[in-house]
């Protein structure tokens, strides 16, 4: 299967005042796994019909390869899409919803008829071939949809939160299965959420979007252990958020804990703020090892949740955070009210744009 | 006062809910008669007269199809609700045939014998007269030139331009006749033939393709004039008024007229059959109520002494004119009563082909 | 229980038919072979005098050309509103049924005002040169025709409509980004999808025109006879059984051709799913 690659390239899409995507850049690597994440109204959508070719730009340029399909109907593109409504053909069999785009493509007789059963059985919907799409599950349906994209192996396969009308435990098993097809078919895949869970699980990188714009491309490790600015921070996963200054010499302070740190890197305390994820923050007690930013705190509520606990805290400068532990063996649970000693290494705190 | 509780069709039923009202006083005469400007007029002029001649009040129906139907329908019923209506000329013939219709006692309605043999039938009495006639648009005659016959009518040379006649065979074929030359007497005993009917027929031939527009309402042929649809009509007489008070330059050829008369008679089972003859006396029999009406429609009756009441300039209007019915024939509703079915079926042929 | 609780629910509707269709339609068979005794001959003379013959087969081919005009005029139309924001699709609508608050009289007079010797176009074309004397429009089927369109065509707009509402319109993009091109997206997915309502609207306003009396009546000329002026004409004469007669055959008729348009229409849905097969 031919692979290619996706570039855009100062992408700005107005519609009258409003600015839908703000110089977007980016680069898809052939055969990667990119996901757009952010919330509704964040360009992400945008960015993907201007893929599609269902929506025109403003200034810039896109390519799929090294050819320029801003030009091009959607028709002409050769991209795979997969809807969050599936949008199957309701008039026709799962079998023909299929052979579509095959058909379009003038495919006949035996060589449809391969391709299809193919695309049919790496969904596991071998035998469903005559059903029409309302005889189907909410989770058949998607597969259908799935097969639809990839039958005619096409390069680049969009999808537009597909996931986003199952339920969770469907959503999880999807997951595996989409990962799965990925690495059969080894196409680029754009791959548009809003959930990070979804995205942290399936992508080679992520683009987390805000206002039309990249707040930062990485990673989906990176993404959430370095996230770049405060709003990244928030957006993936749970954080504490603590103002720092600039304090005496070249160390930060940290007002809401009662303490300074050495400078993490080059740049200055300023319009900065260290974001510590709740599980690298932990009880400093008898036997347990030092931490390098220590301080005292009152538990305010627990909330269990199985495999791990949450806590609910305030510092004793009167800063609330978050923090969690895993159940391992001798673990106790804390009380609310208990007070207690907490710390996290200065390796695990990130110091985060304002923004 | 009891109803009979009858499955009964729901268009008596209707009526029956309208006129109830009016029964429970008893002492009420119910008319049917057509729509309005005859219901204007005969509202105004006759129905107060009836009730000062009897103490009886009145009950006007403006029947919104063919009363025949209706008096047809509520006498399967069995519950007449009608004490006397208007019989148009072509209804009548129906309404003997299938016994609708209650005879009238002319002992008890004209003791003295003041009416004319012409006003008086077995099942009704002339209530009004009305013809068939040609009407012209002056304005669109070519110099110098009107229709003075139905030969006139047929001369496309002279007359070119589009013209109308009524989409029946009924005072159709009878001045194709006239046209082809058959006298007025005659026309009937013609038209029984089926030689004669033939006759008739290739006659209409002659201006098959001059007849834009054949006509099926009377307001229709009146429409169709002033809008100069086309220049030559037949209408009913009593019409023509109005176009020429709108200023359209039109005008009656009286020569060859179909001359009808509507009754006003009695239907089988009335409720009312005494009262009924009074009302009938108020209608047919009062000159002075009827020259009023003829001020609102040219549709006199042969109430004693009523051309006494008029000028020679309104009596010349009058289809019953003497001069005005001399050019005229007396249409034969009974032949139409007896032939229709067949001659239609003849005619819409005819037209579809 | 709740099964028979629920048919409750249909008993008006059922009342209501079996009073004011199913007993009237009964009695319309009883009277055209009742007159008194049993008889076919009213039957018999519908056959045998060619004009009755002739002048259904008129019927049903006036009323088969408006449905057909009405499909394809109305189609368009009812998608063009049907891709506009839902705001102006509200406005359109509005625009579409203004015409049916007037009564078919006052919109039938509106053609004699428009087509008419001395009418607006004949006034135009002489004014402008084009023609020396008035052109006959009124009064030829073709007048009939294009009122009775002007007249239906709102209903199939209509019913178009409401078909098309219930397509999602995502199924167009995934077409496209399929493959198909704007015209293949149409035709496999946009006609296939309303064809149904479609051909549900051609099916009503072939029924309604079937029983077209007025217009004709007005607009046309001695050749535009539709079998409802023959029926009120055996009525006003008192023929009962003779206008019953006619008028189980026109139900007959209608209800046949009505199988028929779906039949057929069944038969071309199923070749258009097949193109490019």
């Amino acid at each position: 299967m031919a692979v290619a690659g996706i570039t855009f390239e100062n992408v700005t899409k107005r519609y009258g005042a409003v600015v839908a995507l703000d110089q977007f850049n980016l680069t898809v690597a052939p055969g990667e796994f990119m996901t757009f994440l952010g919330p509704s109204g964040s360009g992400k959508t945008t960015a993907l019909n201007i893929l599609a070719g269902f929506t025109g730009i403003t200034e810039g340029d896109v390519r799929i390869g090294e050819k320029s399909v801003v030009q091009l109907p959607p028709e002409q593109r050769n991209v795979g899409m997969v809807f969050q409504s599936y949008s199957l053909f309701p008039h026709l069999t799962v079998f023909e919803n299929v052979a579509f785009p095959l058909r379009l493509r003038g495919e006949r007789g035996a060589s449809l008829e391969t391709k299809v059963r193919g695309a049919l059985a790496m969904v596991h919907l071998e035998d469903f071939g005559k059903r029409m799409p309302n005889e189907l599950s909410g989770g058949q349906r998607q597969r259908v949809a799935f097969a639809r994209a990839v039958v005619f192996e096409p390069p680049v396969l969009l999808m537009d939160e597909p996931l986003g009308a199952l339920d969770l435990k469907l959503r999880e098993q999807m997951q595996l299965e989409i990962k799965r097809y990925h690495q059969q078919l080894g196409c680029t895949i754009i791959f548009v959420t809003h959930d990070q869970g979804e995205a942290l699980t399936l992508s080679d990188r992520v683009a987390v979007m805000r206002d039309g714009k990249i707040a930062q491309v990485d990673t989906a490790q990176d993404i959430y252990d370095r996230p770049s600015t405060r709003y990244v921070a928030e957006f993936i996963g749970r954080t504490n958020l603590f103002e720092i200054e600039q304090g005496q010499g070249n160390g930060w302070s940290i007002a809401a804990l009662g303490t300074q740190m050495a400078p993490l890197d080059g740049h200055g305390a300023a319009g900065r703020t260290l974001s510590v994820r709740p599980e690298k923050i932990r009880q400093i007690g008898q036997g347990d090892p030092d931490a390098s930013i220590v301080f005292d705190a009152r538990v305010t509520d627990v909330v269990f949740q199985g495999d791990h606990v949450q806590y609910q805290a305030v510092t004793s400068g009167g800063a609330p955070l978050t923090f969690q532990e895993h159940r391992g063996h001798g673990a106790r649970l804390q009380q609310a009210g208990d007070a207690l000693r907490l710390g996290f290494d200065v390796a695990d705190a990130v110091p985060v744009q304002n923004q | 006062m009891t109803y009979k509780l009858k499955l009964m069709p729901a268009a008596a039923v209707t009526l029956a809910l309208l006129t109830g009202p009016a029964l429970a006083q008893d002492k009420v005469l119910t008319i049917a008669g057509s729509g309005g400007a005859v219901k204007d007029a005969t509202e105004q002029i006759f129905l107060p007269a009836f009730t000062e001649a009897t103490g009886w009040s009145t009950k006007f129906v403006a029947a919104e199809s063919n009363i025949m139907l209706e008096v047809e329908t509520m006498l399967k019923a069995g519950n007449m609700l009608y004490d006397a209506m208007e019989v148009s000329a072509s209804a009548y013939p129906t309404g003997v045939q299938n016994g609708f219709l209650a005879p009238i006692d002319y002992a008890l309605l004209d003791p003295d014998n003041t009416l004319p043999e012409a006003a008086k039938k077995e099942f009704g009495v002339v209530a009004a007269a009305y013809s068939t006639v040609l009407v012209q648009r002056l304005d669109k005659n070519p110099e110098g030139r009107k229709m003075e016959s139905w030969a006139d009518f047929w001369d496309l040379e002279t007359f070119p331009g589009p013209r109308s006649l009524k989409r029946q065979p009924q005072y159709t074929l009878e001045f194709a006749l006239l046209a082809d030359g058959v006298a007025k007497d005659e026309i009937y005993e013609v038209l029984g033939t089926d030689e004669g009917l033939d006759r008739a027929f290739a006659k209409l031939d002659e201006i098959k393709d001059s007849i834009p527009v054949w006509w099926t309402s009377g307001a229709q042929s009146v429409q169709l004039l002033s809008d100069g649809e086309v220049f030559y009509s037949t209408t009913y007489n009593g019409r023509v008024n109005k176009l020429q008070e709108s200023g359209i330059p039109v005008e009656i050829m009286w020569n060859g007229g179909a001359l009808h008369t509507s009754y006003v008679g009695i239907p089988k089972g009335a409720p009312n059959y005494e009262m009924a003859h009074e009302w009938i006396r108020v209608r047919t029999m009062r000159p002075e109520l009827e020259a009023e009406y003829v001020k609102f429609l040219p549709y006199p009756n042969f109430a004693p002494g009523l051309f006494d009441t008029m000028t020679e300039e309104q009596a010349a209007q009058m289809p019953t004119f003497k001069a005005n019915a001399d050019a005229q024939f007396v249409a034969d509703e009974e032949f139409w009563a007896a032939n229709i079915d067949r001659i239609q079926e003849r005619f819409d042929e005819w037209l579809l082909f | 229980m709740k099964r028979i609780s629920l048919i409750w629910l249909l008993l008006p509707a059922v009342l209501l038919l079996a009073a004011f269709i199913v007993m009237p339609t009964f009695d319309l068979i009883r009277a055209s072979i009742f007159d008194p005794d049993f008889t076919f001959k009213h039957f018999q003379r519908l056959v045998e005098r060619g004009v009755y013959i002739d002048v259904m087969w008129r019927t049903v081919r006036v009323s088969l050309i408006v449905a057909v005009i009405c499909t394809i005029v109305g189609y368009p139309v009812a998608m063009f509103i049907n891709l506009q924001p839902k705001k102006r699709q509200v406005a359109l609508l509005f625009l579409i049924l203004i015409p049916m608050w007037m009564s078919v009289l006052i919109r039938t007079f509106a053609w004699i005002v428009v087509l008419g010797r001395e009418g607006l176009i004949n006034d135009l074309m002489i004014g402008l040169g084009m023609t020396d004397g008035p052109v006959q429009m009124l009064y030829t089927s073709g007048t009939v025709i294009t009122a009775m369109v002007q007249i239906m065509l709102p209903i199939q707009i209509i019913t178009c409509y409401s078909a098309m509402t219930e397509i999602d319109l995502d199924l167009m993009r995934a077409a496209r980004v399929l493959g198909a091109r704007r015209w293949q997206a149409l035709t496999r997915v946009y006609l296939p999808l309303s064809y149904d309502g479609t051909l549900t609207g051609l099916v009503i306003v072939f029924m309604m025109s079937m029983g077209f009396f007025i217009t004709p009546a007005l607009l046309g000329g001695r050749q535009d006879m539709m079998i409802a002026n023959l029926i009120e004409f055996q009525v006003q004469h008192l023929n009962w059984s003779f206008a019953a007669a006619i008028g189980i055959v026109l139900l007959v008729l209608t209800v046949s051709m009505i199988l028929l348009l779906r039949w057929t229409g069944r038969f071309a849905f199923r070749r258009l799913l097949n193109v490019g097969r």
